[in-house]
């Protein structure tokens, strides 16, 4: 009996973990495709510095939310905030990604973002020695957009009892892998499939996000943490059906 | 200014209305079902129904892509 509650707690921990560290690592890659881009073209240290300025924004913000998010509320009513946070996120996802697997929208990629942040951000130089604010600015708002995603996703995957520890886990992972690929450069940026795996974070966001809400409405799920599993199956199914369904009326609506 | 409101709305709800405003239906309808259902019945299968109304939501969002 032990043995089977210890399974479903590792369950819980390691999804909980994966989520995370998928979902933060695309983010960051996406901010990283920004910040690239802004160095390649108007100098790193202004991209930097934007940077900088957007994360430690970010970590305030986090930092003022979090205690709030995680600290005295009813936790049938954390839960279902949490659940609809991670829904409004996680459907969002699988939506895009259906539609670019189908075809009605266009692939994501982190490295055709950075040619077009480059290609527009050519144009013009800042003048003289001093910073280029437009470069800082353009910097800022990308790390502080991708970067409130993510503090969003890992306060709402941390925010049930148990679940800090491994979100925390994954988003340490995420980032040393994003470092990594930027120490690389911009290479690895063009074999990595954005597509497939934002629609795989879109389907894990629904499937916490559907556990944690019916949680809060007192649902016991049957076999516990384990119903995460058969939840991202369901989710899994519907989304690869989804794209099946969408496939050909794009393919129709191209040949006309 | 506005250009990051309308980015934070977007990273918030989405680009659609339909999958916030279909969140908050399912969760409407949980509710109700919640109250007709005797506890045992919801607390046994209320979840699935929770996951069929989230599956729908995502497929009104597909069927209005803009």
């Amino acid at each position: 009996m032990s043995a089977i509650a210890a399974s479903t707690v590792d369950v819980g921990f390691l999804l909980t973990a994966a989520a995370a560290a998928v979902a933060v690592a695309i983010e960051m890659l996406e901010a990283l495709a920004i910040v690239l881009a802004v160095g390649v073209t108007r100098g790193f240290r202004d991209a930097l510095a934007g940077a900088l300025a957007a994360v430690v924004v970010v970590v305030l913000l986090c930092l003022a939310l979090g205690p709030a998010l995680l600290g005295e509320a009813d936790l049938d009513f954390l839960r279902v905030i949490v659940g609809s946070l991670l829904l409004l996120f996680g459907l969002e996802w699988m939506r895009k990604g259906i539609l670019r697997m189908a075809g009605r929208r266009r692939r994501s990629s982190a490295y055709d973002e950075f040619i077009e942040e480059r290609d527009a951000l050519g144009g013009g130089q800042a003048g003289g020695g001093g910073p280029d604010w437009a470069a800082r600015l353009v910097a800022f708002k990308g790390v502080l957009l991708e970067g409130l995603e993510v503090g969003l996703i890992v306060l709402a995957l941390g925010g049930t009892p148990g679940h800090l520890a491994p979100a925390l886990l994954g988003t340490a992972v995420a980032l040393a892998l994003v470092a990594a690929i930027g120490l690389m450069l911009h290479e690895p940026l063009r074999r990595l499939p954005e597509t497939q795996l934002k629609l795989g974070v879109g389907v894990a966001l629904t499937s916490f996000g559907t556990f944690f809400t019916a949680e809060g409405l007192a649902v016991d799920w049957p076999l516990g943490d384990v119903a995460l599993l058969y939840l991202a199956a369901l989710v899994a199914i519907t989304a690869w059906l989804a794209v099946r369904r969408l496939v050909p009326a794009a393919l129709v609506a191209g040949a006309r | 200014m506005s250009g990051l409101l309308g980015s934070l709305r977007r990273l918030i709800f989405g680009e659609t209305w339909t999958i916030p405003l279909g969140i908050g239906a399912a969760l409407a309808a949980a509710e109700l079902m919640r109250t007709a259902l005797s506890e045992s019945v919801w607390t046994s299968v209320g979840g699935f129904g929770l996951a069929v109304m989230v599956i729908a939501a995502l497929a009104c969002s597909l069927r209005r892509p803009g």
